[in-house]
């Protein structure tokens, strides 16, 4: 039975391969390879294939003593992590044990003569596939930052810390539906995972209070400073209950730092132990997974066809109402209709997890800035630049993040057609929502850095100057960002085969990655030949100004209302392009969707 | 009314459609019946605006759909059979939305009936994620509806529709075209387009193989082939189901 299942997977993996190859005949296909494997190369497995620097890791910056003490480092580091995600192994899940299975296997393999066992072994072979490559991925990831060592045993070593995981994590998820037919709720597990936890800090921290001197204090001085960390770490980590606490999980991350054969194999055996032991507890669990797989099969299955129609949201089922923006009445102009529609979609967007992690971002950066404002003992000093710094940011990236318009509902592009709207009305309408989102931001942030933006020495930014750059900075953004928006759009009307939302994104090569660069730099391109008539012209215009003498603060802002103008044209024209382009989409090319 | 001209849709080499004309009247019903791959569906993306068709003109109400498409589309509402809905609207909103994009001004006054006549009327805060697959299929319909088209396509209408839906979709196919819409329905239960169309229009493989009356195509197949109803007349006109193909 095993060798139908073994026939099973093999076959699946080859088909797909050869899929990829085949398509490799199609030059979009084919450029999209060569642009995503020069990447590859380039980025990450010229590191690997680099030759080794005395068989030690070498990570940039790390010299002399440090890169000595470097491999006991992350070797201290990698058991934490490896313990913090056990831990959270044990914490997070609330499911009962469900294998996921496609629904194809669902169908055929639960009503098959196939035992409980068989079905166990076969994710496990199957789930070898994503060890495999997260082993890739994680060497060449590794090799890219820690240059030198043994590549093959660095192979090895990820593969095994990796099925040793996925063996793990199986087996907590029988052994947590166990508890739960014995009554022991998902809360009752998590508090007691957490209580151990916990109890095992407090001892650590209590023996650290009684037995270790206190904690170094930071001088200024780099070096002393780093030494001075390095050695409380080290008496923490080697002395006390925690070299207890990590030693499995020092000993799982261990081969990866042997230097030689002899080290590696010393090194191993206790991994193969810990895997053998683990496997057994895996297919000994006698645990009823079946509902639960069928339930995430169908899950797995929505996901899917969520993202091969081009949506990143989360799954119908899982979506809140949010507030429309304001009240849609039924006559006026329909591009509003659009706008409205976009703006409650992006609404999804502000969930209370939205606001969680922004809250961690503000947090997380205060407490960066906080010693430069201490420093700077000027909040401004610090405060101007980073809204500045997210000025820019958002005018780069922010039509790339926000993709409330054509790039949302690529999937409902029929829909969309069926409208009675000439195509510029729809291409404007569907710019709307991001446009001005990003134009509200982006209001924000420029009042902001014209308040808190430092006078700095001799006047050179004076509040008059920063009102001036200012008012032409907010004055450029809505058609700036309109213009930005428009390229994207245009590229996902002109090649929907290349925007990467159709049939084939399940089954992205490094293709994939090669067709994203070709797309950022085709955008670039455009974007920087749009905004040259515009430079060109504030340019001219603060020369013109500086010969006549007049004060910048009035150049700019005169400089700016031209540079709209030009934009504006340019964003008018661009939204007609876009409607004709609209017009003109053939649904049934590749990728559109459908 | 319907009127399509030599539409022909071609994929690179492939012929999706070839030829086709027809036209449907004010308060006809066309049957729009063919195997899988005929080209059914192509011909009404390309009636509803969809896809461009490679060759052919096609008039909805007297506009030309490919130099006044926004006319036209006016005009027209499209069923496709897997209900398409913005996932972030809820019901209410996407009338209130329909409305605006085709400027139903007094929607309201008309929504709430057609809410009730759908039994969804107590679904307006729900999203579509919320519905079942049957009541997707009602808000798109009452969506459709909601301008008072005076062309209707339906592709697979029936799909999803419990019995009870099923008795109501066809009341009102056959209410609307009462009132005077022309109206175009693809669909492989025979049994139930025999039920409402008045006119049938069988293709296969991209070319029509027979149009007219549902009762002339019946009484010609009689004579000929001694078809009884519209599901022998498709497998002799069709050559499906073991018949060889028999042109009247």
């Amino acid at each position: 039975m095993i060798d139908a299942l073994v026939f099973l997977q093999f076959n699946s993996w080859k088909n797909r391969t050869l899929q990829r190859f085949r398509r490799l005949k199609q030059p979009k296909y084919l450029i999209g390879a060569i642009f995503g494997a020069a990447y590859f190369y380039f980025y990450f497995f010229r590191f690997l294939l680099r030759p080794a620097h005395g068989g030690q890791p070498n990570a940039p910056g790390w010299t002399g003593q440090w890169a000595a003490d470097l491999p006991w480092l992350l070797e201290t580091l990698g058991a934490l992590a490896l313990f913090t995600f056990v831990t959270l192994g044990w914490v997070l899940p609330q499911d009962r044990a469900a294998l996921v299975f496609t629904e194809a296997e669902v169908a055929f393999l639960f009503p098959a003569p196939v035992s409980r066992r068989k079905l166990i072994h076969y994710k496990l072979l199957k789930s070898q596939i994503a060890v495999f490559f997260g082993t890739l991925i994680l060497t060449v990831m590794t090799g890219r930052i820690l240059q030198g060592g043994v590549a093959p045993f660095r192979v090895a070593s990820w593969w095994l810390v990796l099925s040793l995981l996925d063996l793990h994590f199986h087996g907590a998820s029988f052994a947590r539906t166990m508890l739960l037919d014995r009554g022991i709720s998902t809360w009752t597990r998590r508090l007691v995972v957490l209580g151990l936890v916990g109890g095992l800090v407090i001892w650590v921290g209590t023996w650290a209070w009684q037995t270790m001197p206190a904690p170094p204090e930071f001088n200024g001085n780099g070096d002393a400073d780093r030494a001075n960390l390095k050695y409380y770490v080290r008496q923490l980590t080697q002395f006390g209950p925690v070299p207890y606490v990590l030693y499995p999980f020092r000993l799982v991350v261990k081969p990866y730092f042997a230097t030689n054969g002899w080290d590696f194999f010393r090194a191993i055996w206790p991994v193969g132990i810990l895997m053998v032991l683990h496997y057994a507890w895996v297919v000994r669990a006698n645990v009823a997974f079946e509902e639960a797989s069928v339930e995430a099969s169908r899950k797995l299955a929505e996901r899917i066809t969520a993202i091969r129609s081009g949506r990143r949201q989360p799954l119908e089922g899982t979506r809140k109402k949010s507030r429309p923006p304001f009240q849609l009445g039924p006559s006026g102009r329909p591009p509003v209709a659009l706008l409205w529609k976009n703006l409650i979609a992006a609404g999804q967007g502000f969930t209370l997890r939205f606001w969680i992690m922004m809250l961690l971002i503000v947090v997380s950066v205060g407490f960066g800035v906080a010693p430069q404002m201490h420093r700077a003992n000027n909040f401004s000093m610090v405060l101007g630049p980073l809204a500045v710094g997210l000025l820019a940011f958002s005018f780069v990236m922010g039509p790339q993040i926000m993709r409330q318009d054509f790039r949302q509902d690529l999937p409902m592009m029929d829909v969309l057609r069926t409208y009675p709207l000439p195509g510029w009305q729809l291409a404007l309408g569907e710019l709307l929502a991001p446009a001005a989102i990003l134009t509200a931001v982006q209001w924000c942030l420029i009042l902001f850095a014209i308040l808190a933006f430092p006078s700095l020495g001799k006047g050179k930014l004076s509040f008059d100057l920063r009102l001036a750059l200012g008012f032409s900075i907010a004055l450029l953004a809505p058609v700036l960002n309109l213009v930005s928006l428009i390229i994207p759009n245009a590229s996902v009307l002109l090649f929907p085969g290349w925007f990467h939302s159709g049939p084939q994104a399940m089954n992205a090569g490094i293709e994939a990655t090669g067709q994203r660069i070709v797309f950022m730099l085709g955008q670039l391109l455009v974007l920087v030949a749009s905004l040259l008539p515009a430079a060109i012209l504030v340019a001219v215009a603060v020369l013109a100004g500086k010969a006549l003498a007049l004060p910048l603060s009035l150049t700019i802002p005169l400089a700016a209302v031209g540079a709209t103008l030009i934009m504006a044209v340019e964003a008018a024209l661009g939204l007609w392009l876009l409607g004709r382009l609209f017009a003109k989409f053939d649904l049934a090319a590749e990728g559109s969707g459908n | 009314m319907i009127a399509v001209e030599g539409l022909t849709k071609l994929y690179g080499d492939f012929v999706a459609m070839s030829e086709l004309s027809f036209t449907v009247q004010p308060g006809q019903v066309l049957g729009l019946v063919g195997p899988n791959g005929a080209g059914k569906t192509t011909t009404l993306r390309c009636l509803a605006g969809i896809i461009p068709p490679t060759r052919g003109t096609i008039q909805i109400c007297g506009h030309d759909l490919a130099r006044a498409p926004v006319a036209a589309k006016q005009e027209l509402a499209f069923f496709t059979d897997e209900p398409r809905l913005f996932e972030y609207l809820t019901v209410a909103q996407h009338l209130a939305f329909t409305a605006r994009i085709y400027q139903v001004r007094d929607y309201e006054r008309l929504a709430r009936p057609l809410l009730e006549e759908l039994e969804i009327a107590d679904k307006a805060d729900k999203l579509p994620g919320e519905l079942s697959r049957g009541m997707k299929q009602k808000l798109v319909i009452a969506c459709g509806l909601l301008h008072s088209p005076k062309a209707i396509f339906f592709d697979e209408p029936l799909t999803g529709l419990d019995p009870l839906g099923i008795r109501r979709m066809k009341d009102s196919i056959l209410r609307r075209a009462r009132e005077g819409a022309a109206i175009i329905i693809s669909s492989h239960l025979l049994h139930l387009l025999e039920e409402v169309c008045s006119h049938v229009l069988i293709v296969k493989k991209g070319r029509k193989v027979i149009d007219g009356t549902l009762a002339e195509i019946r009484r010609i197949y009689a004579e000929q082939h001694g078809a009884t109803n519209l599901e022998e007349v498709f497998f002799h006109a069709t050559g499906e189901g073991g018949v060889p193909p028999q042109n009247p």
